[in-house]
Order: structure tokens, then C-alpha cells, then sequence
């Protein structure tokens, strides 16, 4: 906290010039570069008011993307962009195209043109390297970093990236979570409609899995626990585990090979696989699992081909279940075709930012009043906005 | 006949051979021929693996895939033949994609990008998605042809431009980069719908847009082969100087081709805006790479001038079988990458040799 007020103080000529001339009152017989420095930390307690209203307007935000191709991230951007101009704050905004080098280079040419505050979504998540090396960069700048969705470290890393700087944050969410609670949901939603899912009455459910991409962590756990939580809730009822519809694939998931998390290479997979298993020769796909609702989509569309999910009341429909709740996503739900989703809350991880961008604007603690139960228990500077169901409204 | 007749020939030219001759007229036709032989063996060693993978519906998936890519790969295949590339194909199917997706959405659809807008019709929305791969297509051939710079620049940078335009037009109106979706149903049927009668118990449907890929193969197979400008191409594919002497005008040549280019990447945006039903900013993304590939494989040189229809839409169907088989196979998927490696650098070489050895 004293390190950026200061870095601010300095910053700022015309605070500079203002505290001088309030120090020369007091103090008369020094000189004007000892004067400097010393009003620096002095005026910390005695411009405290002033300096306060000329930071909101002076914090220079620079915002990094991992891309402008995502959509989730698309949803952020314009929740953040919203409530930085309304909180007037300056910001810029930089998208790194998936591309962690540029990501960096990126954070040192922002850093060069008096960028006072970073929001970094990360490009390379879950690793201690990239993260750290953003962190060092701020460090040496003596400027605060908020990290947001894309984790910084893994869970066996946990801490090791956050609680090496002071003027560091992280908002984002628990990546397991998402995985957990899709898991559960699709458990639930199959033991509610053992019967109806089960098209060739062999007493087993044979289930699809689209990978959004190799490894990212949120795209690891979201297939792992979007599984095993769900054969969790099965076996509980008495129901037989989930069966990966391809006995030949050991992976027991098909990812997107340019790691786009797209519906293009869901779709592509989708068409494929319904060429051979299909209910003509009695071993028809009954569920699929998605990463993301990008993916849920392109399997709707390749469903839809083969008259599966029409959303009519009479097609056989396929249980589909995605991650994001895009508003696609949303209509799809509304129409019968899609079954469920997991809503990120892309206004409410806005809000966090900005709320933190405006603390540090206005001198507080940048975690000053934010809701404790959102803070990880193991990880004090770490916030979490949580994952909702979403089955439709 | 011809084709009788050529036997004919080749038999008796073969007849004329010594024994180490014969040996080697053997040796080359394989090496000349590898790609298809590995893609019969690969073929029946899948078949042999899972049977499932000659069934009907298995073709038919082949068949519709394949369809799908051979607008863009017969559009970028004029651009090698001209010893260009074309990198923008991807981004301009992106953005034709969206633009196709946007002027498609049903009425009700709650997020409409255009709430009070009608939906179009299909041939209209055509017309618009040729038109705007058209202009990028203009673009990259007058840079080409004006300033004699490589193609590889030229759409490296329109690849940039156009990924900026469609990241703006997929925020328009509030739409925050939200994937283009809900389609309506006449546009679906229209692309993914079928005029032909279903076989197979309906179960197997022959989709409007492969129809769709026959006609532009067809369409493009006649300018290739039956006009002036065709033969233009080619003149000016294998040595422009040439070209420009015996009156061939090389820049009109070559801004065409680009433009016939970019229009065919909008037939593809068209096609996959509804084949794929969600187009976002990263629709149509590397889709050069495959097609560039299919072009290579097919015999379509770098060296420039030489080139088939018929080899582009073999190389497509050859690219796309490997890629359906080694899903069928289930190969792991670090595996598929060095296998895809593979068989370009293959491609390439063999294509290369034939070219160096009649030098």
C-alpha cells in the first residue's frame, strides 16, 4: 500500500509541485531535491484527500486479453470496459491472440507508457512460468496486478504465484468447480431419465466428451469431474457408471485439436462419430458432455442433421450439457434442444475488477469490502465468483 | 478411348525395356503413386480395424465433410497454381460466415443481431457472401499484381484486416461477440436440408450443399479448362514474363484469379455458417492450412502452372478419409498431428521429385 502511493506520488508532477509547496511553509531551510522525496511520504498523511481525487483520474489501467476470439471473454470485456468508463477510470485494452510472448511484450510496452495498474488474463493458465514472470515484470515497476479467469498456478502450486507480490490479485474461478457442478447436474439429470436416455435398453449409458483444449486446466478438470462426478450421483442410485461411447478411445474424450474450444471441430467429430454409432446399429451416443457451449452448439447442428434434438416434441433428444451459458446456449435450453449449462458469471467477475481498480483509485486496500465468502480459504488475495446451474428459466 | 489408347501405348513403351529398366519403371510408378497406395492400405487396414468405416453412413459423412471444403480448396488451388498462397481463406470464411449467419437468424431468436430485419433469401444472401470474398479476393490480387508483391504478405496482412472486421462486426449492435446463432429453418434446409430422396430408411441424407460443391466443381472445372482466362492462368503460373510477351494481360490474370478466390472462400462461409450453426470470431480459423494441404496432395505445385480440378477435389476426399480414419481408429491424438505432418511433407516431396526429374 505504501509502495503505490508512493510510485503515485512520484508519478504525479503536479501533486509533486502542489506537496513542495506545502512543505516549503513548514520546513524552510531545505533544499528542493531532499524536499522531493521527503514530500512524497509526507504528504501521504497530509494530502491524503487530495491525492485521492487526482488518482481516480491518473490510474493509467492497462487490460490484457488472451483473445478477442472467445466469447466468454467477449461477455467480460464488455461488462469491464462498462464499468471502467463509468467508474472513469483510464484504460487501455490489449489482446494477446493466444499468445503468451505477446502477452508479455504487450505488459512491457504498456508498462513503458505509464500503465499504473495491469488486468491480465492470461494466455499460458495454470502455470507458475508465465505467471510469475508477468508478476516480476509489475514487481519491478512497483505496479499492482489483477489477474482474472485463467488460472495463474496449478492446485499443487497454490500460493507459490499469489503470495509472492503484495499488490496482487486474483479473480477468477474455483476450475474445478465448473467440472463438479456439470458432473452433478448431468448425474442427477440421467438418474431422473435413466429410462427415456437409455435408446437401446442395454441398461448402460454411453456418453460423448468434447475436449476444449489439451492442456488448458479448466479444460482438464471440466472433463475429468464432468465424469466422475456424475457416476458419483449414478452409482449412489444404484445406477451403473457412465460408458464412453468409443471402447477404442482410451483418452475417453475428443478435444479440438487447435485448442479453439470450437464448435467447428465438435461438429466435425460429432458427424463422424454418428456414422457409425447410431441407433441403426443399436449403439447410438445418449449423452454428451461439452467443455464449453461453443462445443455443445456444433454437436447440436451435427444432431440436428441426423433429425436428433429438433426441439418439436417428437425428435429423440439427445442429452447435450455445456459450460458458459452464452445466450446461444440459453435459447437452445429455452427451445429443448440443449439440457443444461453452466453459467460463468461474466458481469460479476466485471464488477470485481472494476471494484478493485476503483480501491486502488481511491488509496483503499485493493480487497477493501469485498464479500469474505468469495475469498479462497487457503489463499487470501484469491476470489472466487461462483458457478450456477443454469436448466433454463 | 484415350484412356485405352494411352494404355496401349505405355504397354508397349514398357515392352521396349530392358530388364533394369523394367525395374526401375516399377520403383517410380510406386514412388510416383505412394500417396494413393498408402491411402489404400490405410483405407482397408481401417476397414479391416472397424467395418463400420465402409458402411453407407460412413461414406455419406466422408462424402459431406469433403463437400464442405472443396469451395475453399478450388478457390485457393487457382491462387498455387499462380505460385501464390493464400492465407486470408480462413479469416474472409469467418467473416462470410457471420455475415451469412447474421442476415439468416430466425425472427423469434431472442438475441437477433438484427432484431427488425426479415430473413433473407438464401440465393440473395449468395450473392452477398460472393460479393464480399470477392472484394477481399480484389484486394489481395491488386497488391499482387500492382506492386509485385508475394502473396504471402499481401493476405498475411488482408488476414489480419479481416480478423479485425470480423471481431467489429460480431459486436454490432450489442452483440458483444456472441456466436452467431439460431438460424432459421428455411436457411438450415436450404444448406443442410435435401432435395434427393433419402436412402438407407432416411437414416442417410445426401445434404443440398453437396449438390451445391458438384455444381462449383463443375462451374470451376469449366473456367479452368474452357476459357481464356483458364488458360491464362496457367500461362502466367509458369513463367509471367512469358506470358506478358505473347500478349496475356498478367495483371488482369491474376486479380481475377484472387478475386474467383475469395469468392469461393464466401461459398464456403455460406455453406459453414449453417453446417456448423454457431460462427464466432474464430470460425473458419486455419482453414487455409487443410486447404492449402488438399491442393498440395492433389498435385496442384508450388512451382506453379500445373494443376487439376480433378486432383484438387481427390487431394480434399484423400486429406479428409485419413482424417475420418484415424478417428475411427481412435489414434491418439498427439499421434494425429506427426501423422498429418507426415503425409504433407510426403505430398510435397513426391510432387517435387516429379518436377526435378524432368528438369
Amino acid at each position: 500500500m505504501k509502495l503505490f502511493k508512493k510510485v503515485l506520488a512520484v508519478s504525479l508532477a503536479s501533486a509533486m509541485v502542489f506537496s513542495l509547496a506545502a512543505c516549503g511553509g513548514k520546513k524552510e531551510e531545505t533544499t528542493a531535491a531532499p524536499a522531493a522525496t521527503e514530500a512524497a511520504g509526507e504528504t501521504e498523511a497530509a494530502a491524503e484527500e487530495t491525492e485521492a481525487k487526482v488518482a481516480a483520474e491518473d490510474l493509467n489501467v492497462a487490460v490484457f486479453y488472451y483473445t478477442y476470439g472467445d466469447t466468454y471473454i467477449s461477455s467480460v470485456r464488455t461488462a469491464l470496459d462498462a464499468a471502467l468508463t463509468e467508474a472513469g477510470i483510464k484504460f487501455q485494452n490489449y489482446d494477446a491472440n493466444s499468445n503468451q510472448t505477446t502477452q508479455n511484450e504487450q505488459i512491457d510496452t504498456a508498462l513503458t507508457t505509464g500503465a499504473n495498474l495491469l488486468i491480465v488474463n492470461i494466455v499460458t493458465s495454470g502455470s507458475v512460468d508465465a505467471s510469475s514472470a508477468i508478476v516480476e515484470k509489475a514487481k519491478n515497476a512497483g505496479v499492482p496486478v489483477i489477474f482474472f479467469n485463467r488460472a495463474v498456478e496449478g492446485d499443487e502450486d497454490e500460493g507459490k504465484v499469489l503470495g509472492s507480490y503484495d499488490k496482487l490479485a486474483f479473480v477468477g474461478t474455483d476450475a474445478p468447480e465448473a467440472g463438479h457442478m456439470q458432473g452433478k447436474m448431468v448425474g442427477q439429470y440421467v438418474v431422473d431419465n435413466y429410462d427415456a436416455i437409455d435408446l437401446n435398453k442395454d441398461g448402460k449409458i454411453s456418453y460423448a466428451m468434447f475436449m476444449g483444449q489439451l492442456g488448458n486446466v479448466e479444460a482438464i478438470y471440466r472433463t475429468q469431474f464432468g465424469v466422475e462426478d456424475a457416476n458419483k450421483v449414478l452409482v449412489e442410485a444404484g445406477k451403473p457408471e457412465l460408458e464412453y461411447f468409443d471402447p477404442s478411445n482410451a483418452d475417453k474424450y475428443q478435444v479440438d485439436q487447435d485448442g479453439n474450444w470450437s464448435a467447428t471441430a465438435a461438429n466435425a467429430y460429432m458427424n463422424t462419430n454418428l456414422s457409425q454409432y447410431n441407433e441403426t446399429n443399436n449403439n447410438m451416443i445418449e449423452l454428451v458432455i461439452c467443455n464449453n457451449d461453443g462445443m455443445a452448439e456444433g454437436v447440436i447442428s451435427a444432431l440436428n442433421d441426423k433429425g436428433y434434438n429438433l426441439g418439436d416434441g417428437q425428435s429423440v433428444t439427445i442429452p447435450v450439457f455445456g459450460v458458459d451459458a452464452t445466450d446461444a446456449a440459453k435459447q437452445l435450453i429455452g427451445d429443448g434442444k440443449m439440457t443444461g449449462t453452466i453459467k460463468q458469471d461474466a458481469e460479476g467477475m466485471a464488477t470485481m475488477i472494476a471494484d478493485l481498480s476503483k480501491n486502488l483509485a481511491e488509496g483503499k486496500d485493493m480487497l477493501e469490502g469485498v464479500d469474505s465468502s468469495k475469498i479462497s480459504e487457503k489463499v487470501p488475495n484469491k476470489i472466487y465468483i461462483p458457478y450456477a446451474e443454469y436448466k433454463g428459466e | 478411348m484415350n484412356i485405352v489408347n494411352a494404355f496401349h501405348s505405355k504397354v508397349e513403351y514398357y515392352n521396349t525395356l530392358d530388364a533394369k529398366d523394367r525395374k526401375k519403371f516399377w520403383s517410380e510408378m510406386i514412388i510416383n503413386n505412394a500417396l494413393y497406395i498408402l491411402l489404400i492400405i490405410a483405407v482397408i487396414y481401417t476397414y479391416v480395424k472397424n467395418n463400420k468405416f465402409l458402411s453407407a453412413g460412413s461414406i455419406m459423412n466422408i462424402i459431406s465433410l469433403s463437400a464442405a471444403n472443396i469451395p475453399i480448396a478450388l478457390g485457393i488451388g487457382g491462387c498455387i497454381v499462380l505460385t501464390g498462397t493464400d492465407l486470408s481463406a480462413g479469416r474472409v470464411v469467418g467473416l462470410t460466415a457471420c455475415i451469412a449467419a447474421s442476415l439468416e437468424q430466425s425472427v423469434e431468436y431472442a438475441t437477433k443481431m438484427f432484431p427488425n430485419m426479415p430473413v433473407i433469401n438464401p440465393w440473395i444472401v449468395i450473392l452477398i457472401v460472393l460479393a464480399v470474398g470477392a472484394v477481399v479476393g480484389l484486394v489481395n490480387g491488386f497488391f499482387v499484381a500492382k506492386f509485385k508483391l508475394h502473396p504471402f504478405i499481401v493476405t498475411l496482412a488482408t488476414q489480419l484486416i479481416v480478423y479485425g472486421i470480423i471481431l467489429m462486426y460480431i459486436s454490432l449492435n450489442g452483440n458483444n461477440g456472441q456466436p452467431l446463432s439460431g438460424l432459421d429453418k428455411t436457411f438450415n434446409d436450404f444448406v443442410k436440408g435435401s432435395i434427393l430422396p433419402t436412402f438407407g430408411d432416411g437414416k442417410i441424407v445426401v445434404p443440398n450443399y453437396v449438390l451445391m460443391a458438384i455444381a462449383i466443381t463443375i462451374i470451376m472445372w469449366v473456367i479452368w479448362n474452357k476459357t481464356t482466362f483458364g488458360k491464362n492462368m496457367f500461362a502466367v503460373g509458369s513463367n509471367p514474363e512469358a506470358a506478358n510477351v505473347s500478349g496475356v494481360n498478367v495483371m488482369k490474370t491474376i486479380i481475377l484469379v484472387h478475386t474467383l478466390a475469395g469468392a469461393m472462400y464466401g461459398m464456403t462461409g455460406f455453406i459453414e455458417s449453417s453446417r456448423i450453426g454457431s460462427n464466432q470470431a474464430n470460425t473458419g480459423l486455419n482453414y487455409e492450412c487443410d486447404a492449402i494441404a488438399a491442393c498440395v496432395i492433389g498435385g496442384v505445385s508450388f512451382v506453379g502452372g500445373t494443376g487439376k480440378i480433378s486432383g484438387i477435389v481427390l487431394g480434399v476426399f484423400l486429406l479428409r478419409i485419413i482424417f475420418v480414419a484415424l478417428q475411427f481408429l481412435a489414434i491418439n491424438q498427439n499421434l494425429q498431428y506427426v501423422i498429418k505432418g507426415l503425409i504433407i511433407l510426403i505430398a510435397c516431396s513426391i510432387d517435387m521429385r516429379k518436377y526435378l526429374v524432368r528438369k
